[in-house]
């Protein structure tokens, strides 16, 4: 990974190979590939020059891929909680026994047809079912399961959109939407049944109107509006972020929620792609394109979430200390008390700061992506793409940036 | 002498709409419920500033072919002949004004038409039955035409730079030919008859517009563009109606080039006629001719699935399949057909099949009576896989998608252009099969590959035919100056548009040498 880290070329080339690993057929497959993108690196550090001269020989080929293929194992069993929720309970009991809740968060294709989409709609209420059979048996923990405002399920399930429906188009999203709404609304009755939280994740710009459209509208369900814990996200990075959390917030204030809507406010994770498809199209980019003032926003839009509050339970979600130890000031200074305001960090990258806001009395909730490689691979490159970033937090502070430096005043 | 300056400097491509937006949407709808207001539009035929009747001609729309969008005159063969005889005296003038000037009226015309694009967009969504993202692209791209055949009419006006020695000077450019033949299809019913005007137009010559029975009203909205942005009337004419007028000017001994896109039949027939070079023509005709294509897909055992199958429903049944860039066929690696398959399968079950006008529309109605009939005849040749589920509208040319799969190798669907929303997927032993299979085609228009092995992709690359290659995406929506667009082998003639070299065949090259030696003193 660091060595990753160092070079930008030899990073897009592993990410590559990463990314195709699931397609290939062979040990032998898996080391051409591996092969055929390293070429493409002109400063090849001499471990992969060794990989190189491996993959002339079908033995050395069949070697080189099994390491491989160890190696992107390996790196994933770090970010994948496990194969399915049944297989991760193990890991999420652990966690919760060492102060961490947990939001799963079920890993798969893209969604193109109606099959898909009810496959991963089943596969959510298996999630729902098996972690909330699981969860009576855990032992207390008082600072995960209450905040001033009440009791807190044990469950906590993120879902996406994009994967209830194959209709989702950015110049139609009522359509995406209404068909999305009709497998999201089970899920959610189902989760008030459970007593579990069910959080909707935000994905790129395209889908935002048709998630934020759909959140309003079903929460606001008779039905939905008592008993049912739900969520929605913000992303800080987005221009419109400020706006759009202005519009959550009018509407928690507006509605009759028993349970109070919880938002995570994240920095978003679909930068490259944004910024890019804008470009191509001639479009001003929906997000900062200087990490500065995504962070300066972010900043922002915690000091305004936390004001919101108790319409809104408010989730921090940042591996930046600087991000994290504003929120806490901030809340602190608005009179808050700590257990109103909760911390979320990714599984595999923000589980150092996770046990440290663990110790310091914070709930702490970790993100746990549940599925096979296979499944898991394009969202384990798009962590790896956070991560190695540039200008991560995580990335500098790998690099020994000194920590003042990495929390200045953005 | 410079050399010539890079074409591309200082252009850009005009945005497309943000439709993700809500206010981008409406204001679309608004301009439609405008035009509606106006409906039938009148275009008549104009020859030199002469306005004809506008009668004989109607263009409806297929999605409700009992309303008129615009009443259009038909021009006959006479008017052909009058439209020539203006372009000579037009030519005269237009060609002797300098590069740069004429390149300002052409930018003029942009700028009317980016004024005008959210109408012009509800044009096409009412007379072409184009969904509204590529009507909205399809104005873009005749902005974006005019724009950069401006801009390299100016940076070809310099010539080329020539091998100098003591004592000679040796010049080469460029001058225009005389009078163009226009002749242009509807699918692209503003961009294609707009890239073809612009380039005879920007490089000096004049022009005569036939534009498709089906599309008058985009043309004369083009027309009307330049004239006010201050193309001299007898430099460009307007002739709508049926064939017998583009016949004409093929024919016609005083035209000098053939601008025409369109189908294969007709292409060869405007080849051979306008080989015909009778003694009192003064010069041979030059063609250019984009036709037909067969257009493959290639997905290699290591694509990604998740992107192909969105990528190539779009390039299949976006605009119903009538793109000349349209995927007719899939070719998969059979590691990866059963999977392809069912994902295509269920993805062509859920396209929304409707009208032009609704923001949720993937598939629209085909273009006419005749469309319909042609697609369901092949249709009718090859069991469907899937089709839309969806109930087709009652009114309106409706094809419904399908997706045809393991047919015969003598199958017509997998040779044949069917210019509609019919997709057939065959499975190959490996990449190199597929690429024997589509270099067995006589078409070389657009072909695609999805493959995640940089070998794979340099090979297949080296060995197809294809005028646009396109790797890991949609195989549509050439953008002017990024992808320069046409096919070669039966696919066309002629070079790209929007391309660095489309202008060449709207002038010839002139080189002069001087002799700057005066009795052993040289002159520089």
């Amino acid at each position: 990974m660091e060595l990753a880290s160092q070079d930008a070329e030899l990073r897009a080339a592993l990410f590559r190979f990463v990314d195709v690993t699931p397609a290939c057929r062979s040990l032998d497959d898996l080391a051409r590939h591996l092969t055929g993108y390293l070429e493409e690196v002109d400063d090849r550090p001499p471990p992969i020059q060794a990989a190189m001269r491996m993959s002339g020989t079908k033995p050395g080929r069949a070697a080189l891929g099994a390491a491989a293929a160890a190696g992107v194992r390996h790196m994933a069993h770090r970010f994948i909680v496990g194969e399915s929720p049944k297989a991760a309970l193990k890991a999420i009991r652990h966690l919760w026994d060492n102060g961490a809740a947990v939001s799963l968060d079920l890993l798969g294709e893209a969604t193109v047809t109606e099959p898909e989409a009810d496959r991963y709609a089943a596969r959510c209420l298996d999630a729902l079912e098996t972690l909330a059979g699981a969860a009576p048996s855990w032992p207390e923990r008082p600072v995960l399961e209450a905040d001033s405002l009440g009791p807190l399920p044990r469950v906590n399930l993120s879902v996406k959109v994009s994967a209830l429906t194959p209709l989702l188009r950015p110049e139609a999203p009522e359509v995406g939407r209404e068909d999305a709404t009709r497998r999201m609304r089970p899920l959610l009755v189902r989760a008030k049944e459970l007593g579990a939280h069910l959080h909707i994740d935000m994905e790129s710009v395209d889908t935002a109107e048709a998630t934020l459209g759909l959140v309003f509208e079903l929460l606001d369900e008779p039905e939905l509006r008592t008993g049912l814990s739900a969520g929605v996200v913000i992303q800080a990075y987005l221009r419109e972020s400020p706006q759009q959390l202005e519009q959550v917030l009018d509407w928690a204030a507006g509605t009759e929620r028993e349970q109070p809507l919880v938002v995570r406010l994240v920095k978003g994770a679909y930068w490259d792609h944004e910024v890019v498809d804008a470009r191509q199209h001639g479009w001003t980019p929906p997000v900062f394109e200087a990490k500065r003032d995504s962070d300066r926003n972010f900043e922002a839009l915690t000091g305004r979430l936390i004001e919101g509050w108790p319409h809104v339970r408010p989730a921090i979600a940042s591996h930046n200390l600087r991000s994290v130890a504003h929120a806490v000031a901030a809340a602190r200074e608005l009179g808050r008390e700590d257990r109103d305001v909760e911390f979320q960090v990714l599984r595999g990258l923000g589980d150092d700061l996770a046990a440290a806001l663990a110790d310091l009395g914070h709930r702490v909730r970790i993100y746990c992506p549940v599925g096979d490689l296979v499944a898991g691979m394009a969202y384990l490159v798009r962590r790896l793409l956070e991560n190695t970033a540039n200008e991560s937090f995580l990335g500098e502070q790998q690099r020994g940036t000194p920590i003042e430096e990495l929390l200045a005043a953005p | 002498m410079s050399t010539v300056a890079e074409p591309s400097a200082g252009f850009r491509n005009e945005p497309i709409l943000e439709l993700r937006r809500a206010p981008a949407r409406e204001s679309l709808l608004e301009a439609l419920r405008e035009l509606d207001a106006r409906l039938p539009l009148s275009v008549p035929v104009l020859v030199g500033g002469e306005r004809g009747p506008a009668e004989g001609l109607d263009s409806t729309d297929p999605g409700a072919p009992g309303r008129v969008v615009a009443s259009a005159g038909r021009a006959v063969e006479a008017d052909a002949a009058a439209a020539v005889e203006a372009a000579e005296r037009g030519f005269r003038d237009w060609s002797a004004r300098p590069a740069a000037e004429r390149a300002e009226v052409l930018r003029g015309a942009a700028a009317i038409l980016r004024e005008r694009r959210l109408e012009l967009a509800a044009l096409q969504v009412r007379e072409c039955a184009k969904p509204w993202p590529e009507a909205d692209g399809d104005v873009c791209e005749a902005i974006d035409f005019l724009e950069y055949y401006a801009r390299d009419a100016v940076a070809l006006d310099e010539g080329r730079a020539l091998v100098q020695v003591p004592g000679e000077r040796n010049t080469m450019r460029y001058a225009p030919r005389g009078v163009a033949a226009v002749i242009a299809p509807w699918n692209f019913p503003l961009a294609i008859p707009c890239g073809m005007t612009a380039a005879a137009l920007a490089a000096g010559n004049a022009a005569v517009l036939k534009p498709a029975e089906q599309s008058p009203g985009s043309a004369g909205a083009l027309v009307d563009a330049l004239h006010a942005a201050g193309v001299p009337r007898e430099a460009l004419s307007l002739l709508p109606g049926y064939g017998e007028a583009g016949a004409a000017l093929v024919r016609d001994p005083r035209v000098h080039v053939i601008a025409f896109t369109g189908s294969s039949a007709v292409g060869l027939e405007i080849l051979r006629a306008s080989a015909e070079t009778p003694e009192a023509q003064g010069h041979v005709k030059r063609v250019v001719s984009e036709m037909g294509g067969k257009n493959c897909v290639i997905v290699d055992s290591d694509a990604d699935l998740d992107d192909v199958v969105p990528e190539v429903v779009h390039s299949a049944f976006g605009y119903a399949g009538q793109k000349c860039s349209a995927a007719a066929r899939v070719l998969v690696h059979e590691a990866a057909a059963d999977t392809l398959l069912e994902r295509l399968a269920g993805a062509v079950r859920v396209l929304d099949v409707g009208q032009a006008e609704r923001f949720a529309t993937e598939v629209p109605p085909v273009i006419e009576r005749e469309a319909q009939e042609r697609v369901r005849r092949y249709a009718a040749m090859a069991p469907a896989l899937a089709s839309s589920e969806q109930p087709l509208p009652e009114e309106g040319w409706f094809c419904a998608p399908t997706l045809v799969a393991d047919l015969p190798d003598d199958s017509p669907v997998l040779s044949e252009e069917i210019f509609g929303p019919l997709l057939a997927v065959t499975r190959v032993r490996d990449v190199d099969e597929a690429c024997d299979v589509i270099d067995a085609l006589p078409f070389a228009l657009t072909g695609g590959l999805f493959s995640r092995t940089p070998a794979t992709i340099e090979r297949v690359a080296a060995r197809l035919p294809v005028g646009n290659l396109y790797v890991n995406r949609g195989i549509t929506g050439a953008m002017v100056g990024r992808q320069p667009f046409g096919g070669n082998r039966r696919s066309g003639i002629g070079s790209k548009a929007g391309g660095p070299d489309y202008l060449l065949q709207f002038v010839e090259p002139r080189v002069v040498t001087e002799n700057t030696m005066r009795h052993g003193i040289p002159v520089e």
